[in-house]
């Protein structure tokens, strides 16, 4: 945005009338955020020009960190998440001897937007987190007991890191699908017990064997305006004049549903959890053949 | 349809909140919840249209973890459209629940009965200080499914491990309004348990099931506000 160098109550004198026009309309979404988005949506679109149903372009970029046994770069729009996946070893707990542990966590850094600012993870980012967290686990992507290198002694713990380098809003989505391909492109090298040493060896030689990754899980979320108006994949703009936020869990390859979830108060006038579940499977119906994960 | 446990509902009287109360779906699965509101609010945190609604849980054992802001943030999407926080400009409302049944530390958890405990318990406490002005009633219930089909309305702990589908709904209940029904959705998870997966109609299913099984919870709540705990005349004209 231009700075005018004189101060003056009236219009700056040094820009064109289109610039003139752009910095009226950035000064009415700033003072007016909600009029602002009510008057894109009444002609049927939205700020960034993406009709309600709209999604935006996504890309995945794996193994970009050589030092991360997995990694992966997700740009959802403008929302940008990488990812990495650290394997380390541990005693498994005393219940539950053979399985393994996935620790995810999200961290939005005050670098990402300026909602953040720094010191202890905010709210939001333990929310999603947890989300996260549960997303991964009732998708069942990864046995825990496939972690396992000998039972009651010795299991691999996977922290699946995820950082969000630039926020616009549906984080969610962005995170899961960095974290998914990420744990794809997770190699873990051949590990062996020995019971004499009472230790755990890995192989440095031998070739580094993939996940056991049973399920691809793929998300879709959706926020509802005014209590009618069903916006998918809202941006940052957006998200604080949601009132709801709804969330689809699908299979990537069968697209059946693992989880849906409605935070808020639902549409008035339709049934929004139907249309929303029909949307989701169109969206990874048709990006499907697209998106390698 | 399996049947739910009995609902136990107190009012404490905690002496420096303005409204607490306590919801249990038997004895096994409770929570205590309290409302402080409109109190001082931060200057950081003061909205100048409307209150602040803030939610904080405590767990029964530990420090609050991130799954308990979790829970926080569930409960506050489940009951911030029962409030109408544009009477109090820059106040807080303050709602903390605390949990009153341990949750298993490892392994899968079933935490959805206690969500509904929560958020029942939050109601009722924002009901007791009556210092709010609300739209409507939260009432919210667990609903699973069991590998036969078998639908379970607020399954008891043990039965738990037999489910592979499951969630909780959380609907606003109003009387008077002249509509087909009487309460609205406000907050809905479901998911699978055991790595399965479900369709529409499933958990079109379940959520009817949770609809019908909340007027159960509301009328509870009702009749707990009566003296003497007498149960409600207008029962009867409640539709849902």
């Amino acid at each position: 945005m231009a700075y005018a160098a004189p101060i003056q109550p009236t219009a700056p004198t040094g820009l064109s009338s289109q610039e003139n026009e752009a910095l009226q309309a950035s000064i009415f979404q700033r003072l007016h955020p909600r009029a602002y988005l009510e008057r894109f949506l009444a002609e049927g679109f939205r700020p960034d020009g993406r009709t309600l149903e709209g999604w935006r372009d996504v890309s995945v970029n794996t193994g970009s960190i050589s030092t991360a046994d997995g990694s992966a770069l997700v740009r959802l729009g403008n929302t940008t998440v990488v990812c990495g996946v650290k394997a380390e070893i541990a005693e498994p707990e005393l219940d539950a001897g053979n399985r393994g542990f996935l620790v995810p966590n999200l961290d939005l850094p005050a670098m990402c937007s300026p909602r953040f600012k720094p010191g202890p993870p905010t709210d939001d980012a333990q929310v999603l987190s947890d989300r996260l967290n549960e997303a991964l686990i009732a998708s069942n992507i990864l046995p825990l007991e496939s972690l396992c290198i000998q039972p009651n002694k010795s299991v691999w713990v996977l922290y699946v890191d995820a950082t969000c380098i630039n926020y616009d809003g549906n984080a969610f989505d962005a995170t899961l699908l960095a974290m998914v391909a990420a744990l794809k492109n997770t190699r873990l090298p051949k590990t062996t017990y020995d019971e004499l040493t009472k230790r755990t060896i890995c192989s440095r030689k031998a070739e580094r064997i993939p996940l056991d990754i049973k399920r691809t899980p793929v998300s879709a979320s959706f926020g509802i305006f005014d209590s009618n108006r069903i916006l998918s994949d809202p941006t940052a703009f957006e998200e604080p004049l949601l009132d709801t936020t709804l969330t689809v869990l699908l299979d990537n390859s069968t697209r059946e549903l693992i989880s849906v979830s409605q935070f808020g108060l639902g549409s008035a006038s339709t049934d929004a959890l139907g249309s929303c579940i029909q949307a989701a499977k169109k969206r990874w119906g048709e990006s499907k053949d697209r998106i390698r994960l | 349809m399996g049947s739910s446990r009995p609902i136990e509902i107190s009012f404490d009287g905690l002496a420096r909140v303005d409204g607490s109360a306590r919801f249990g779906f038997g004895d096994a699965t409770a929570a205590l919840a309290s409302v402080s509101g409109p109190i001082e609010v931060r200057l950081a945190s003061e909205l100048p249209s409307q209150a602040t609604f803030d939610v904080s849980v405590r767990p029964l054992s530990n420090v609050p973890s991130t799954e308990s802001k979790s829970q926080a943030s569930s409960i506050r999407s489940a009951l911030a459209p029962s409030l109408i926080l544009n009477k109090n400009p820059r106040t807080l409302i303050q709602l903390v629940v605390q949990t009153l049944s341990p949750t298993p530390i490892s392994g899968p958890k079933w935490t959805d009965g206690l969500l509904g405990a929560m958020i029942n318990a939050s109601t009722l406490a924002l009901l007791n200080a009556g210092s709010v002005p609300m739209r409507g009633a939260v009432c919210a219930i667990a609903v699973g499914k069991a590998q036969g089909g078998e639908l379970l309305v607020d399954p008891e702990e043990d039965r738990t491990d037999e489910l592979v589908q499951g969630g909780c709904f959380a609907f606003m209940v109003a009387d008077g309004a002249r509509l087909g029904s009487n309460s609205t959705s406000v907050w809905t998870n479901w998911r699978t348990l055991k790595g399965g997966t479900f369709n529409e109609t499933e958990i079109a299913e379940a959520r009817e099931a949770a609809r019908d099984a909340v007027k159960r919870v509301y009328a509870a709540m009702k009749s707990s506000f009566l003296p003497g705990g007498a149960s409600d005349p207008d029962e009867e004209k409640m539709e849902t």
